[in-house]
C-alpha cells in the first residue's frame, strides 16, 4: 500500500505542468474558446512532449505506461484547462484499439501516438443516455466488409478527427448486451455526414450520421471491451477533475486573501471559512477516489465496474460542489466571463456529464453493492 | 503507487485475524455486532485480554513495552480488532495518557502508569472540558495551587466520559492566571479515590449513563503527579492531539456497521426499495472515499515524505458517516425504532422484542451518536482548522 509517485511520474508531472505554465495561457486557451474550441494544434503540441503515446504499447511507438502515468498527466492537463481531448482520443481510443486485429492496429496505432491521427469514440446515442448497451445503429455485412448506418451524438473534436470509433449493433435488440461490436469509420467515408459545434467548456462536438458507410471491424461482441476503454476513460477524467479543482480551490482561497470588504479580506469570515473547509473535504475525497479509480483498473470487470462507478459517483459530487461554491466564493466577478474560475466550474460541470453523472454512476454503485464495504471488501 | 498491502502486511494481518478470532470472547463480539450494552466487565476483560498479549497499547513503542508496529500494522490491527467485533479500546489510557507520560512524563511516572495502563488493570478517565470550557479549551477553570510537595485542586471537570469506572484522571488544570489563557495550564494525574473527588453521573438523550461530572473539593495530588513542566500542560495536550490522527475517522467500525446496516434493510425489506437502497449507496461511496483517504495519511506516514494535513477532514467526515449509519439504521426499521425498552438492548434478554430483536437499539444508539460532531473538537471547530490551511492563515 502506497500512495507515492516515483521519481519518473514527478518529472512527468513537471514536464506537463512546465509546458502548461510557459505555453497554455489562460488567454490562450480562452481565445482559442471563442474562436469555437478546435484544438488540434494545442493536441500537437502535447503530441511534442510525448503525451499522446503514453498508453500506447512500445511495440506500436508508444510509451506503454499505465493508468498511473496517465493519472499524472490527465491532473495536469485538468489544472492547466487544457480542452484538447486529450481522455478521448489518447486513453480511450487506444484502448478500444488494443482488441482490433493486428493490421488495424499497425495502421492506426503509430499515427494516434504522434498524433498524426486524432481517433475518438462515438458512442452516444439520443435515446441512450448513459447506458453504453443501448445501441441502434446497425451494422451490415457487405462483401468481406461492414457497412453502418444510424447517428451518434456529443462526439468529442468530432470535425478535427480523422476516424472515429463506432460501437454498432450486428444482432440483437436496442438494449441488448449482446451484438454489440465496434468499428473503425475514417473520416470522409461514403455516407458520413459532420455537423460540428462548440461545447460549454470551451472545447468541439459533433452530431455524425451514418448511413451504409463503410466501416473496419474492431471487434464484434465488444460490449465489455467498450466498458473497460470507458472506465479508463472515466479514470482519465476523474483525474482532470482533481486538476481542474485543485487549481480552482487555490484561486479561490487567494481570492478570498486579496478581496476586502468591510475593510478586511473576507477570507476572515467565518461563515465563508466553512464553506472553503467544505469545498477542501470535497476535493480531498475526490482525490482519493481518483487514485482509487486508476488503481482498480486492472481488476477484474465486476470489481472494477463497482470501483469506477463508486469513484466517478464521488467526483460528480465533488465537481458540482466545488464548482458552484467557488463561484459563489467569489461574488459578483465569479458570474463573468474574462474570469479564469468561471471557465474552470464549466469544464467541471461537463467532466461531470461525461461517461455518466451522478445519478447514472450512483445507480451502478447501488444496483453492484455487497454485503461488505470498503476498499479492501 | 499500489493499493494492496506487502506479502509481510498481508501475512500480519492474518496473523492478526487468527488471534482475535481465537481470543475475543464471542459473547463479547455478539453484544457489538448487536450494538447491546457493554458492561465495565465487557470492555475490561477485552483489556486485559489484549493486554496479557502486550497489545492494549498497541501504537506503544517496544521502549515502553508496546509490540513497536509500524503505521501499516496498527491499521490492520484496528481494522481487524473492529470486523471482528472487539469492543472499541478505551482510549484514554492507552491511546491518550500513555503517549504525553511516554514523551514528557519522568522515568518515575512511566515506571509507575505504562505498566498498569498496558495491562488493563488501571481505568483511565480524561478531564479537559469544564462547564465553561468546550470548544474554548484553553480557558480551564480548575484550579491547581501548589503548597509544598502538593497540589491542591479545586473546581470541576464534565463530560467525563466513562469516569464512573475511573481509577485516575488525566486534568489540565490552572496553575497560572497571569499571562494568556495558554501559559497557565499544568497537565496532572489524579488518583480518583483522593479525599474530595466526586463523580456525578450525566444521563444522556439516550438514557444511558456514559459520561459524568466530576468534582474536585480540595483534592490533594502530590507534586510528583505533574507531568512535565508547569504551566505547559496546553503544549502537552496539543501533543496529544497530534497522536490521535487516523483512527479519529473510525472507518473500520464504519465498515462493519455498514454490514450490519445491510443486514437489518434487509431483513426490514427496504434493501430492495431503490430510494432506501440509493441511500445506503451513497454512504458505501462516502466509507470507501474515506477509507483511501485514510490510507493515503498512512502512505504518507509509512514513506515519511510529505505529510498530509488532513486530520480535521477525516475527524468531520468520520463523525459524519458513524451518524449517517445509525440514522440509515433507525429509518430502516422506521416506526419499530420507536419502542424504548431499555431490557431489549441487554444482551440475552428473554421477553418479546417489539417488531424485532435488532430494532430495539437502533434510535438509542442514533440518539448517542449526535455526540460524534460535538466531541473531540467539534465539527465546527474542526472546520476553523481545515480553513487555515487552505488559505493560509
Amino acid at each position: 500500500m502506497d500512495f507515492d509517485f516515483t521519481e519518473d511520474q514527478e518529472s512527468l508531472r513537471d514536464a506537463v505542468r512546465r509546458w502548461v505554465d510557459k505555453g497554455f495561457s489562460f488567454e490562450r486557451r480562452h481565445a482559442i474558446a471563442k474562436a469555437g474550441g478546435a484544438t488540434r494544434e494545442v493536441y500537437g503540441e502535447l503530441a511534442e512532449l510525448g503525451l499522446t503515446a503514453l498508453a500506447i504499447p512500445e511495440a506500436q511507438g508508444g510509451m506503454g505506461f499505465g493508468p498511473i502515468e496517465a493519472m499524472v498527466v490527465n491532473e495536469e492537463l485538468g489544472r492547466g484547462l487544457v480542452n484538447a481531448p486529450y481522455a478521448h482520443a489518447a486513453i480511450v481510443a487506444p484502448t478500444l484499439l488494443s482488441a482490433a486485429p493486428a493490421e488495424l492496429q499497425a495502421q492506426w496505432l503509430p499515427k494516434i501516438a504522434d498524433a498524426s491521427a486524432l481517433v475518438v469514440l462515438a458512442h452516444q446515442e439520443r435515446a441512450a443516455r448513459y447506458r453504453l448497451n443501448h445501441v441502434t445503429t446497425k451494422a451490415t455485412k457487405a462483401g468481406n466488409g461492414w457497412t453502418l448506418s444510424g447517428a451518434k451524438s456529443l462526439v468529442p473534436a468530432g470535425d478535427e478527427a480523422d476516424a472515429f470509433i463506432v460501437p454498432a449493433r450486428t444482432a440483437g435488440a436496442d438494449a441488448d448486451a449482446a451484438g454489440i461490436a465496434l468499428f473503425l469509420v475514417a473520416k470522409g467515408a461514403q455516407g458520413l455526414a459532420v455537423r460540428a459545434y462548440p461545447t460549454q467548456d470551451g472545447a468541439r462536438a459533433a452530431e455524425i450520421t451514418l448511413a451504409n458507410t463503410p466501416a473496419t471491424l474492431i471487434a464484434l461482441d465488444a460490449l465489455p471491451l467498450l466498458e473497460q476503454a470507458v472506465d479508463a476513460g472515466i479514470a482519465a477524467i476523474c483525474a482532470e477533475a482533481v486538476g481542474v479543482m485543485d487549481k480552482l480551490v487555490a484561486i479561490t482561497a487567494e481570492y478570498m486573501n486579496t478581496r476586502k470588504q468591510f475593510g478586511v479580506p473576507i477570507a476572515s469570515f467565518q461563515a465563508l471559512r466553512h464553506r472553503i473547509a467544505d469545498v477542501k473535504m470535497q476535493l480531498e475525497l475526490a482525490r482519493s477516489m481518483s487514485y482509487y479509480a486508476s488503481l482498480k483498473l486492472g481488476e477484474a470487470a465486476p470489481v472494477r465496474r463497482r470501483a469506477i462507478a463508486q469513484a466517478k459517483y464521488q467526483l460528480g459530487q465533488s465537481m458540482r460542489f466545488v464548482g458552484q461554491q467557488c463561484i459563489q466564493l467569489h461574488g459578483g466577478i465569479g458570474v463573468t466571463d474574462e474570469y479564469a474560475g468561471s471557465h474552470y466550474f464549466k469544464r467541471l460541470t461537463v467532466l461531470e456529464m461525461t461517461f455518466g453523472d451522478s445519478l447514472h454512476q450512483l445507480g451502478e454503485v447501488s444496483a453492484r453493492m455487497q454485503d461488505t464495504a470498503g476498499v479492501f471488501a | 503507487m499500489d493499493l494492496n498491502f506487502t506479502p509481510e502486511e498481508q501475512a500480519f494481518r492474518q496473523e492478526i485475524r487468527a488471534w482475535v478470532a481465537q481470543n475475543l470472547p464471542k459473547d463479547i463480539s455478539h453484544k457489538v455486532h448487536n450494538a447491546l450494552h457493554l458492561t465495565k466487565d465487557d470492555m475490561q476483560r477485552w483489556a486485559k485480554i489484549l493486554g496479557k498479549q502486550g497489545w492494549h497499547g498497541w501504537a506503544w513503542p517496544k521502549q515502553f513495552g508496546g509490540p513497536g508496529w509500524n503505521v501499516i500494522q496498527r491499521h490492520l490491527f484496528e481494522e481487524e480488532c473492529a470486523l471482528a467485533g472487539a469492543p472499541r479500546v478505551v482510549p484514554f489510557g492507552p491511546v491518550m495518557v500513555a503517549p504525553v507520560i511516554m514523551a514528557f512524563g519522568s522515568p518515575e511516572q512511566q515506571k509507575r502508569h505504562l505498566p498498569g495502563i498496558m495491562s488493563g488493570e488501571v481505568w483511565w478517565s480524561q478531564g479537559y472540558s469544564e462547564p465553561g470550557s468546550g470548544s474554548d479549551l484553553a480557558s480551564v477553570k480548575c484550579r491547581a495551587e501548589r503548597q509544598g510537595d502538593k497540589y491542591i485542586v479545586n473546581g470541576q471537570k464534565t463530560w467525563t466520559t466513562l469516569g464512573q469506572y475511573g481509577d485516575w484522571i488525566f486534568c489540565l488544570v490552572r496553575t497560572d492566571t497571569s499571562g494568556k489563557p495558554q501559559t497557565g495550564i499544568s497537565f496532572l494525574l489524579i488518583d480518583m479515590k483522593s479525599p474530595g473527588v466526586s463523580v456525578r453521573p450525566i444521563i444522556m438523550l439516550d438514557g444511558g449513563h456514559e459520561v459524568n461530572e466530576v468534582w474536585f473539593d480540595n483534592v490533594e495530588v502530590p507534586a510528583e503527579n505533574l507531568v512535565g513542566e508547569e504551566n505547559k500542560g496546553w503544549t502537552y495536550a496539543k501533543h496529544l492531539l497530534a497522536h490521535e490522527r487516523t483512527n479519529i475517522a473510525d472507518v473500520n467500525r464504519a465498515k462493519r456497521e455498514l454490514e450490519r446496516l445491510k443486514r437489518i434493510a434487509k431483513a426490514e425489506g427496504v434493501y430492495e426499495d431503490t430510494r432506501f437502497r440509493d441511500e445506503i449507496a451513497k454512504l458505501e461511496v462516502d466509507a470507501v472515499a474515506l477509507e483511501m483517504m485514510v490510507l493515503r495519511v498512512l502512505s504518507a506516514e509509512k514513506s515519511g515524505k510529505a505529510a498530509l494535513d488532513v486530520a480535521g477532514l477525516l475527524k468531520i467526515r468520520g463523525s459524519e458517516i458513524q451518524q449517517r449509519y445509525t440514522e440509515l439504521m433507525m429509518l430502516a426499521a422506521g416506526p419499530y425504532s420507536v419502542p424504548f425498552v431499555k431490557e431489549a438492548m441487554e444482551a440475552g434478554w428473554q421477553g418479546d422484542y417489539v417488531g424485532a430483536a435488532h430494532c430495539a437499539p437502533l434510535a438509542a444508539t442514533y440518539f448517542n451518536y449526535r455526540k460524534t460532531t460535538i466531541y473531540g473538537g467539534s465539527n465546527e471547530v474542526q472546520r476553523n482548522i481545515v480553513s487555515a490551511t487552505v488559505l493560509g492563515s
